[in-house]
């Protein structure tokens, strides 16, 4: 990765734009723009950036098109922008292989952190040995050994906890759909019994928070799914 | 076939006439040599006059002739022939024949004119009992099927129809006596046509087998029609009026909303814009508690703004009918949990009480919207109730197969007459300049608690005022599924 990460947006909204542009400028990305969709995949293609930033609303095609046509090629980081009223269509986003979404408005810190945990998380992927252990506080996870110590106290979990433990802390940061989670830890016929979900989130949570009808680590994206935040 | 049929009816009367001239001879016969000849022409004048005043012109005229036969057979000389030797009794004979015509001919009339003056007033009864009928009326299902009736047991009808035929303003509802045939498959005995000054608006059929219709039951059937097509109209223009009432209403209400929303809007926006400007202006030292005042309250009023345009949209989604829970088995506490730990910053003057009980079943619901509803509530108590008091958060099942929320606080209580009202749209029992928000955030709550089939409701308690609502704990029926076994502890 170069020094400057780049930084594609494709977004309808000119004040979005030029806000975004002088923001992440500050911030030492180096930015491009493109307001129409077909534009947007010919500057991903012709300059392949580090991460997108891709609105769903676009006038000339659908943002859901843009994410199928761009996982044709790459697995560049895409956080999708939407607004609140756009539920269905932001679970649909990232279940075709959006990485993150926010909801407009959104402040420029919760924009950056959703940037880091993207690159980060690609970095990894793309073969640097990712990290084993996952620290979020008092919680130590060890994916490699499938042990987790609270307080340095081995926690007891089953194994299914466990699975759904360790998807959540490899996806540190990052928003994971009640679909994507139930594909994995428990198959492909699972993947609409929310319900399973919500009870092992639910039994997790008296093991591992401290506080469980506060959760700090394991958190609920509502109408999404869940996010495992973990120390920086 | 109910009744004898018209023609066997009308027969018999010529049958009565005669018989009843058979006996009068018979009597007279055997009485015949105390009675003289004068004196049995006038006895026979009383079959004719009893026969025209009860069977009419047609029997009288009838016993008048066989009268005139019977008395020259049996009692003029030469007996047992209808040939007569002296002139007085040709006389006698031909006086009697005319005055028996007379007779009857005058009875009959007089009959005629009670019977058709007996017949208006039935009309006119008839016609006064159908108007009364729909007088109250205003449901043009509820008159077509007056109307009906009355003229089935007006016309002893064995069948009345009304259908919607030609393009009237509004079309005559369907209606059929007795209802199971709409169709028929013969054609009707009588129709009559429902008729404004706006159009047709369908017609009345009726069909009767025990008697054909006579000109007068024409006519009544005519009336009947254009009084049922009166009562429609009147039905119909008051619902119009009603409908223009309602839009008009609703145009008031929503310039109403318009004025209260601009004023939310821009309560904000001054907000932001002040503070902008006066960051801008370079006047406001780099490092001063102003400066992040400023950036502060530019802040939560941008998130203020952002809340208005959402419960403007949510209000707008409910009175559209457009909010749809996309239902989900979820935990209470989990939904709960987010609110409060989201709420944290706001709730820090209040201690926050939650009981909700390990064992809540998962209940299916709307997991974003049941989330809104505790954030309402919630805020609306934060905002009413004074600080370091305890806001509370009960959940239990009830009875009838629903969960029942109760989200209460020690705030003041709200008059007994506003408990129903505080959830209408910008309803607000304090003066709008004392308190901040956007007037919807209880209406919202009712219109998603509605939406998952709940209700909610308002009132105070001994210490302190509660919201209560209550959740389906089965989903169409079907309670919460079972969780996949699970491997032993790993």
């Amino acid at each position: 990765m170069t020094s400057r990460p780049r930084v594609l947006v494709i977004d309808d909204e000119p004040q979005i734009l030029r806000a975004l542009r002088t923001i992440l400028g500050e911030k030492r990305f180096e930015v491009t723009t493109a307001t129409r969709g077909e534009e947007g995949l010919a500057r991903a293609a012709a300059d392949p950036p580090d991460v997108i930033i891709l609105d769903l609303g676009l006038p000339d095609m659908d943002g859901l098109t843009v994410i199928e046509r761009l996982r044709e090629w790459t697995q560049v980081p895409i956080i999708v922008l939407s607004v609140r009223e756009a539920d269905a269509d932001k679970v649909a986003a990232l279940d075709k292989g959006g990485d993150d979404y926010l909801t407009k408005p959104f402040s420029i810190e919760e924009l950056l952190a959703r940037i880091r945990v993207a690159l980060r998380h690609d970095a990894r992927m793309r073969g640097s040995l990712g990290e084993t252990i996952v620290t979020a506080g008092p919680i130590s996870i060890d994916l490699a050994q499938h042990s987790v110590l609270r307080n340095g106290e081995e926690v007891k979990l089953s194994a299914t906890e466990f699975r759904l433990l360790a998807y959540l802390a490899a996806n540190a940061g990052r928003v994971l759909t009640h679909r994507g989670i139930l594909t994995t830890v428990w198959g492909p016929t699972e993947a609409d019994h929310v319900e399973y979900l919500r009870v092992y989130v639910r039994q997790l949570r008296k093991k591992l928070e401290p506080d469980p009808e506060r959760p700090q680590f394991v958190l609920t994206e509502p109408g999404v799914g869940y996010r495992f935040l973990a120390d920086d | 076939m109910p009744t004898v049929s018209f023609t066997a009816r009308v027969a018999s009367r010529y049958v009565f006439a005669t018989l009843a001239i058979g006996l009068t001879t018979a009597l007279l016969y055997l009485w015949r040599s105390s009675l003289g000849t004068p004196l049995m022409a006038l006895l026979y004048l009383l079959p004719v006059g009893l026969s025209t005043a009860y069977w009419g012109l047609g029997p009288g005229v009838l016993t008048a002739v066989w009268a005139f036969l019977a008395f020259n057979y049996f009692f003029i000389e030469p007996n047992f022939t209808l040939v007569v030797h002296r002139t007085e009794d040709t006389l006698v004979l031909l006086v009697f024949l005319v005055v028996a015509v007379v007779i009857s001919q005058l009875v009959g009339r007089a009959q005629a004119g009670l019977a058709a003056a007996k017949a208006r007033e039935r009309e006119a009864t008839r016609l006064y009992e159908l108007s009364t009928a729909m007088a109250g009326l205003l449901d043009v299902q509820a008159i077509g099927r007056t109307l009906c009736e009355q003229v089935k047991s007006t016309f002893q009808a064995d069948r009345v129809q009304l259908a919607a035929t030609g393009g009237g303003p509004f079309p005559a509802p369907e209606v059929s006596l007795p209802p199971e045939a709409m169709s028929s498959p013969t054609a009707a005995t009588l129709i009559a046509i429902l008729q404004t000054a706006r159009g047709q608006l369908g017609e009345i059929r009726l069909w009767r087998n025990s008697a054909p219709i006579s000109n007068s039951e024409d006519r009544l059937l005519r009336t009947f029609a254009s009084q049922g097509a009166l009562a429609l109209e009147r039905a119909w223009l008051a619902e119009a009026e009603q409908r223009a009432r309602v839009l008009e209403e609703s145009d008031r209400l929503k310039s109403a909303v318009l004025s209260s929303v601009s004023h939310e809007l821009r309560t904000p926006l001054a907000t932001i814009k002040a503070a902008a400007t006066s960051l801008r202006s370079g006047e406001i030292a780099w490092e001063s508690a102003a400066r992040a005042e400023l950036l502060g309250a530019i802040d939560d009023e941008s998130d203020h703004l952002n809340r208005l345009v959402g419960n403007l949209l949510d209000m707008s989604r409910i009175e559209a009918g457009a909010l749809r829970p996309s239902r989900q088995w979820n935990l209470l506490q989990e939904i709960v949990g987010g609110v409060v730990e989201r709420m944290r910053p706001l709730t820090g003057q209040h201690r926050l009480e939650l009981d909700l009980p390990e064992d809540l079943p998962l209940i299916p619901v709307d997991y974003v919207q049941i989330e809104q509803v505790f954030t309402n509530l919630i805020s609306n108590c934060l905002k009413y109730a004074p600080p370091r008091t305890v806001i509370g958060v009960i959940a239990r099942p009830s009875g009838d197969g629903s969960l029942q929320v109760q989200v209460s606080n020690q705030g003041p209580p709200v008059p007994e007459q506003d408990l129903d009202r505080i959830f209408d749209k910008f309803y607000r029992i304090t003066a709008a300049d004392r308190v901040t928000g956007t007037g919807l955030g209880l209406s919202i709550c009712k219109g998603i608690v509605e939406a998952h089939g709940g209700r909610i409701w308002a009132e105070n308690l001994p210490v302190g005022f509660a919201f209560n609502f209550t959740l389906p704990m089965t989903w169409d029926g079907t309670p919460p599924p079972s969780l996949p076994p699970e491997a032993g502890p790993e």
